[in-house]
């Protein structure tokens, strides 16, 4: 039995010696990711804003284009979509880009850089992102979200998300605005440029105020808002060989989705486009106003991306803040607090800048345009803009929300504006209608997507569907 | 051995005081194969005085000149050696019959099968060698129960997936731990480099597995243990089963020179039925000019006026390479088809024709085995090829009685062109059988000249883009696919396991056994300017370097020890380290300045051109193991293992243990005539499977991009940067652990003649390693974890029968059964796992479902089960994706027949597998391209019906459909149904329910003959013992459900994703003539 006790006891001891881990430490760290610390912070920018873009003028932003008369889903996906066949799944990507591409990424910026303006700008693309999760979902995740200690974070009410994202363009404008000047190359919408980002932070929060009907507090903000075009804040595609650096809208029509989407087909035209038509009966023009070179540059021929070479040329910007936005949100609430002599120099502005082509590209700069500057008068009975006789600052008003309509081609900012004033101040609201689509009602939100319906406990059981109206639009 | 017998087998070994005035002879007792056999009984014929053999079959025993040692093992014929001058003697003992009789153990010992209390199957060399199969794991379809072979497709080299008891892991692969010699293969079937570019899992070539590599001539023996018990000993590696496969030895004498030549035809096992009657075009209009039309909806062939088409020759025109020039059609008159000669342009008979050489022999305490051996595949379909060169060098020395050594050294060469295949613009299949009937695929490539008179050389002409007036193919003609693309994959292998053995006393040895195994896989793929897809299209060039090495070293000692007169304890204690790593080197040129094919790096020398990327992965482990045999009265044994493993994937360590126990009741508690040997066996026993490596941190991640519905932007294209990985980082993880308790047990009848073995076994498997997904709104997308549990139970039988044993006829059966039952029981909240990615139809795990459920869009039902059918009698589909089947099959079983008559042998494999589902999308979409048969019906409808769109269709009218009743009268499945409706297509808008098939089939594996030709001029002339001669079809007979498809096939490849067709490459069956020369 002596032998048996020799073996009991170098069992034990091989065991417990030669399965230390000692020999295992170490071998597990990843070899091939860098690890988070020794990445610079300002490295993390250039995806949080990708992402930025993607909420902004991506599937979703094609579909509110739809769901406001703009465009028109021809076949497979998008048809569907057209027809408000609307699945949580088409909201997958946006909602990732949200939440793993934009809150991740800047939360992480802003608690470790020590760059007040690297910190200043992510607080600007988040509070964005965050804002158009608001305006698009309703309540959304945001208080608990970006923390994995939290795995089911819970939905905040969508003015809260408002309120906090507001919160967060106040605190970026004062980071901004005690950070040292400096060029950040990362910076793929101004390379670091803090005045054009305060100025950016300052339209933001005059959008989403007006989102909320605060038109005094969106007045306010604008004033310090983008001034001038040079300003704007746009995705700006790049001419070098990659590919996955285009123009969205021409790379899904240049792919396999051809055909799918665009504006107009055999004789078919989405309401935007009707309106720009000289020869339509629903036709903007008038003495003062010739939108030819603008319906060209907005004719989208969906055969293919290149066969287009206006609006979404492969190398076109996409526009997500702008000059013309913030001069039109004055416009707007500077009417309504006052009268249309107050609105009215802000929607000139618009006009003039307009008359320059600025807001063309080459290829249409040489068709007919014109945007004569209005007088107070155009929009009295029987004025230019008022042939149908109703009061002046709601003709007024029903001018600057179609301006709004017809420049804001390829941002939410029609599909916001379109919910925004469909009950209440109907009496100015575009009255576009879905080309070969389904009549009222118009869908009110997007779906929550199907990757956090399925995985937080915290979100409904079920979306509660495209046509119930978030809070701000009740 | 009885137990007289065995008192006195302790007696002699353990009184050495004892001693005999006789000389002393040593030997050595191995099988045919020169495994050695320990535990065999060496007596003095006509006493009482024995011995048994050691742990390497040797033993020592004094006895007088003339006597005559009786040599028996359990299952293997007695052999009678008389002692003669010589003092050495190597014994081989030949198998006794068909059953099964030794195993050897997940260490790599030697031990009789019928002492185990945990199941295991043997396959024989034989079997292996005699099925054709050039890989080994296609050798063990059929041969054992519990073992399922799926291979990916019929192309030279490609992988198969080898499943023991059904599905053990989900996210993972099933794929068995393979032990050769001892110590771990490496086994991986590297997807790696599966970007857009080489295509990943679901589409892009197949790619082989490292076990393909090892060459099937050179094994001694192959041993499946199932059960967890027997496989606790590798720990976290284990849960999968254990394949031990055993190399040839040496035996010492005279040398032994076997050459061996096979050469097979091979041909494709099985055709889509494709109709040839309707043209290209839509609604029963030919497509005509420059059409990109992709259907064959047409119009009707026979119809047409007949003579040549008419051209329109004013404007552009394509010029193929043998000079003939095409024009757009702006008639269709011809009625050739093509559906023929375009299925020949691809596909040809495949041939291998391989040659072995074999030497082995030795001195008394030197033995050598040497192979070589060469393969030379050419595919089923043309361009596609592989070729393998196998050198082996086992050698085994003894230096004195104490140390021994051996060292086993291996080298594999392949080199193997790839076609591409699946889900893919350049898959090969897709463009064959979408192309329509009406256009020959011939002359696919060659100079378009424009209309104002431009060239473009080197262009593409296929069904879709007929003058090839567009740089863009957007599909390729398969022709292209095989002539112009390249998938080259070239690996180098060494093996190397030296082994030192020291036996200080007769009840003690101690092996310090180390391994290494190195591999470079070096992957070339080529697309010329002007191949179908993204970056292929403006020409790409990429090369993988795979390079991994695995080292493996393990120290054990093992002492045999008496406890009582009764109780024998066989300890083996040791230590094993194990570290693998992985390095792949990837460099890519995009967008060529020269059409060339000259496969370079200077096609584009730009920086801009080229890309470089790598991966790396390294783990580690460290165990520690102990395995105490005990042995009562030879009757009643009782193992007790337990590993305790610390790796470098796991935080903290982990404590394997497993015990198993079998009794042998025939030994005194039944004596019968009929019932020659009983033995009853249960084991319990807990493995488990290894995190994957490198995810304890979240990381900062490059190369990520945005995409929300095919519009993707990259980081890479805004001047490269990082984020958190949308993976996060989890440093908790522990090995999946699977819990298996069996039952069963074995019996032998009618002096052996009849066995009967049963196992009942039940797994649970706990802590399952998912990647799960997180609510996006945490801020990471997913993560890797213990996310899940399933359970597995299921039944095995093995028969076997020697119907007739006389000098010149033997007959011997085997049958194999058995049934798995598979169930997800946990996906912590998860609601269902895809396995297949990409896939409408896909291959999931769902919790309450067996693993691999079919899941997709169906047709909705009533409350009773009908189809609840629109106002047209037409069904619904679902609104969500649902369970439409389960790919697992109900059971299968494997039968084998073997027939000798004097120098005639036949032998019979048949594979039957019962039941399951499976989704042929291949036919589906087809259905929509309408090309298939389906499709082609024309009739003229006798009653008034309506099609899918509504239509009424009046009585009278020839239509192009079949018709069909869903529940609410006969309806027209027409164009309306199959190409624009949810009868044939793609997406989640298709009535998938559909597109299943029943997946039982039946195969005959294997049909050989062999006739041994050993006349004695050959010897006495030549020295030749013998030549045989054998003629095996394999895969001849194949009998399934599926119209052209074999359910065998996978889309993806090595892996859990079962019951899935995509233009995936077809499977084979062969004829093919082997002689065999044995010097």
């Amino acid at each position: 039995m002596k032998k048996i006790s020799y073996i009991l006891t170098i069992t034990i001891a091989l065991l417990t010696i030669v399965s230390c881990e000692d020999i295992v430490d170490g071998i597990n760290d990843n070899p091939n990711d860098i690890i988070v610390s020794d990445v610079e912070a300002q490295l993390f920018l250039t995806g949080s804003m990708l992402a930025n873009v993607q909420i902004n003028c991506g599937h979703l932003n094609r579909i509110s284009g739809m769901y406001s008369g703009q465009l028109i889903g021809f076949s497979s996906l998008y048809s569907n979509i057209y027809g408000f066949n609307l699945s949580t799944a088409e909201s997958n990507g946006e909602w990732n880009a949200i939440y793993v591409g934009v809150l991740t990424n800047t939360n992480h910026i802003i608690n470790n850089s020590s760059n007040q303006l690297l910190i200043g700008i992510a607080k600007v693309v988040q509070a964005h992102a965050f804002g158009t999760a608001a305006s698009l979902f309703g309540d959304v995740p945001y208080s608990e979200a970006g923390n994995p200690a939290i795995s089911d974070p819970v939905f905040d009410p969508q003015i809260a998300v408002y309120t906090s994202a507001i919160a967060l363009l106040d605190d970026a404008i004062s980071t901004l605005s005690s950070a040292n000047a400096a060029s950040i190359p990362e910076d793929i919408f101004y390379g670091g440029d803090k005045n054009k980002w305060i100025a950016a932070a300052n339209t933001l929060k005059a959008r989403f105020y007006l989102h909320q009907k605060n038109y005094p507090s969106a007045l306010t903000a604008a004033q310090s808002g983008i001034a001038s075009a040079s300003g704007d804040m746009k995705y700006q595609p790049l001419a070098n060989p990659e590919t996955d650096n285009n123009n969205l809208f021409w790379t899904i029509l240049e792919g396999a989705r051809a055909g799918d989407i665009g504006n107009n087909s055999g004789g078919s035209e989405s309401y935007l486009l009707q309106i720009l038509d000289n020869s339509n009966i629903l036709s903007r023009n008038h003495a003062k106003t010739n939108e030819t070179a603008r319906r060209g540059y907005y004719t989208i021929d969906s055969s293919s991306g290149s066969a287009n070479d206006g609006i979404i040329a492969e190398l076109e910007p996409q526009n997500m803040v702008t000059y013309f936005e913030n001069q039109l949100i004055m416009a707007e609430a500077a009417a309504r607090a006052g009268t249309v002599s107050d609105g009215l120099p802000y929607l000139n502005a618009v006009r003039a800048w307009m008359n320059t082509g600025a807001h063309l590209n080459s290829n249409y700069q040489g068709m007919p345009y014109l945007y004569d500057p209005f007088v107070v008068t155009d929009f009295d009975a029987s004025g230019i803009e008022n042939q149908d006789n109703i009061d002046p600052k709601t003709a007024f008003l029903r001018e600057v929300i179609e301006e709004r309509y017809v420049s804001g081609f390829g941002m939410h900012m029609p599909y916001n504006d379109a919910r925004r004033l469909r009950k209440t101040d109907g009496a100015f609201a575009v009255p576009f209608f879905l080309q070969d689509g389904p009549a009222p009602p118009y869908p009110e939100r997007m779906p929550y997507s199907t990757t956090e319906l399925n995985s937080n406990s915290n979100a409904p059981s079920d979306d509660p569907g495209i046509f119930v109206k978030t809070s701000v639009n009740q | 051995m009885n137990k007289k017998l065995f008192y006195l087998m302790l007696v002699f070994l353990f009184s050495s005081a004892i001693t005999f005035a006789q000389k002393t002879v040593t030997g050595t007792v191995s099988d045919n194969n020169g495994a050695p056999l320990p535990g065999a009984t060496v007596i003095v014929e006509n006493t009482t005085q024995g011995v048994s053999t050691d742990f390497d079959g040797n033993f020592e025993i004094s006895v007088a000149e003339g006597a005559v040692l009786v040599v028996s093992y359990v299952g293997y014929k007695t052999t009678k050696v008389k002692v003669g001058v010589q003092n050495n003697y190597s014994i081989a003992l030949e198998l006794d019959n068909a059953l099964e009789a030794v195993v050897v153990t997940a260490l790599g010992f030697t031990v009789n099968r019928d002492e185990q209390g945990s199941t295991s199957s043997v396959v024989q060399t034989e079997q292996v060698v005699r099925s054709g199969e050039a890989t080994i794991a296609n050798a063990l379809s059929g041969k054992a129960s519990g073992v399922t072979i799926t291979r990916s497709n019929g192309d030279p080299g490609a992988g198969s997936a080898i499943r023991i008891r059904g599905a053990n892991t989900i996210s993972g692969a099933s794929d068995p731990l393979i032990i050769v010699d001892g110590v771990p293969l490496n086994n991986t079937t590297s997807y790696a480099g599966g970007n857009g570019l080489s295509g990943g899992r679901e589409g892009g070539t197949t790619q082989g597995s490292r076990l393909n590599d090892i060459n099937p001539a050179d094994i001694a023996s192959i041993t499946v243990l199932k059960g967890a018990s027997a496989a606790a000993i590798w720990g976290s590696r284990a849960s999968n089963g254990v394949v031990v496969i055993t190399t040839k030895k040496g035996q010492s004498g005279q040398a032994k020179i076997t050459y061996s030549s096979t050469y097979s035809f091979d041909e494709v096992s099985e055709k889509i039925p494709m109709q040839n009657t309707w043209g290209r075009g839509l609604s029963g209009n030919p497509a005509l000019g420059t059409s990109t039309t992709a259907e064959s909806w047409g119009d009707y062939i026979p119809d047409r006026a007949g003579g040549a088409d008419a051209f329109d020759t004013s404007g552009g025109f394509f010029t193929a390479a043998d000079g003939t020039v095409y024009y757009p059609i702006t008639a269709k008159n011809s009625k050739e088809t093509f559906v023929d000669s375009n299925w020949d342009s691809v596909f040809q008979t495949g041939d291998f024709f391989q040659n072995d050489l074999t030497i082995s022999g030795g001195s008394e305490n030197n033995t050598y085995f040497f192979s070589l051996s060469n393969l030379q595949q050419k595919g089923i379909i043309r361009e596609s090829d592989y070729d393998r060169t196998n050198m082996r060098l086992n050698y085994n020395a003894k230096l004195n009685n104490i140390i021994s050594f051996s060292a086993k050294t291996s080298y594999t060469y392949t080199d193997s062109n790839r076609i591409q295949q699946s889900s893919n613009l350049g898959g090969v299949m897709l463009g064959l059988l979408r192309t329509s009937p009406d256009f020959d695929n011939r002359d696919y490539i060659g100079t378009y000249t424009s209309s104002s008179g431009e060239e473009f050389t080197r262009r593409q002409r296929s069904y879709r883009r007929q003058l090839g007036n567009s740089s863009n193919p957007s599909y390729n003609n398969p022709l292209w696919t095989i002539n112009e693309q390249v998938a080259r994959t070239i690996v180098n292998r060494f093996t190397m396991t030296p082994e030192l053995t020291i036996k200080p006393t007769n009840w003690l040895q101690v092996i310090t056994r180390a391994n290494a195994d190195v591999s470079d896989d070096r992957r070339i793929y080529f697309f010329p300017i002007g191949s179908a897809g993204n970056q292929r299209l403006i020409g790409a060039y990429q090369e993988d370097e795979i390079a991994t090495r695995d080292l493996n070293l393990d120290i054990l000692g093992r002492a045999n020890l008496d406890l009582t007169d009764d109780l024998n304890l066989t300890a083996t204690l040791g230590w094993n380290l194990n570290d693998r790593k992985y390095n792949r080197n990837s460099g890519l040129i995009t967008g060529f300045l020269v059409n060339s094919t000259k496969q370079t790096t200077s096609l584009n020398t730009s920086a801009e051109a080229s890309t470089f990327d790598g991966f790396k992965t390294n783990r580690r482990s460290n165990r520690g193991y102990a395995v105490l045999g005990f042995d009562y009265a030879d009757e009643l044994f009782v193992n007790l293992s337990g590993g305790l493993e610390a790796s470098s994937t796991v935080n903290g360590s982990f404590f394997y243990p497993a015990v198993d126990v079998a009794w042998d009741f025939t030994k005194t508690a039944l004596k019968s005539d009929v019932l020659s040997f009983g033995k009853i066996r249960a084991s319990w026993g807990q493995v488990g499977v290894q995190p994957g490596p490198h995810n304890f941190e979240t990381l900062a991640e490059g190369g990520f991009g945005y995409s929300t519905y095919s519009d993707g932007i990259s980081i890479d294209a805004f001047g490269g940067g990082f984020r958190l990985d949308n993976n996060l980082g989890n440093p908790n993880l522990k090995p999946e652990i699977k819990t298996e308790w069996e039952i069963g047990t074995d019996l032998r009848f009618f002096e052996d003649n009849l066995s009967f073995g049963i196992t009942y076994y039940n797994n649970k498997i706990e802590d399952i390693l998912l990647n799960v997904s997180l609510s996006p709104s945490s801020g990471f997308a997913t993560q890797y974890g213990n996310f899940g549990a399933m359970e597995n139970k299921g039944l095995e039988i093995d028969l076997g029968w020697k119907a007739v044993s006389n000098e010149d006829l033997n007959i011997s059966a085997t049958l194999n059964w058995s049934k798995n039952d598979n169930k997800v029981t946990d996906l912590f909240g998860t609601e269902s796992i895809s396995l297949s990615p990409g896939a409408s139809v896909s291959s999931r795990a769902v919790v309450g479902y067996p693993l691999g459920v079919l899941f997709g869009t169906g047709s909705q039902k009533n409350p009773d089960g009908s189809f609840l059918l629109d106002a047209n009698g037409f069904p619904q589909i679902t609104s969500r994706p649902e369970v439409l089947g389960d790919p697992n099959p109900d059971w299968r079983g494997g039968l084998g027949i073997d027939v000798s008559y004097k120098k005639f042998n036949l032998n019979v494999v048949v594979e039957h597998s019962q039941g399951g589902d499976f989704s042929p999308r291949t036919l589906w979409v087809l259905n929509r391209f309408g090309t298939t048969q389906e499709t082609a019906n024309r009739m003229t409808l006798s009653q008034d019906l309506v099609n899918y769109a509504g239509n009424t269709i009046p009585s009278g009218t020839t239509v192009r459909g079949n018709i069909k009743d869903f529940g609410g009268g006969p309806v027209l499945l027409d164009e309306s149904w199959y190409r624009t409706g949810i009868g044939g297509g793609f997406g989640d808008n298709q009535a998938y329910n559909f597109s299943l098939f029943d997946a039982t089939f039946t195969k005959v594996r294997e049909l050989s003959l062999s006739y041994t030709l050993d006349l004695p001029w050959l010897k006495n002339k030549i020295g030749l013992r013998n030549i045989i001669f054998t003629a095996t079809g394999r895969n001849l007979i194949n009998i399934n459900n599926i119209p052209g498809i074999d359910p065998e096939v996978n889309q993806y490849g090595v892996g859990n994703a079962l019951g899935l067709d995509y233009f995936t490459n077809p499977q084979t069956k062969s004829i093919l003539f082997k002689v065999v020369f044995n010097y």
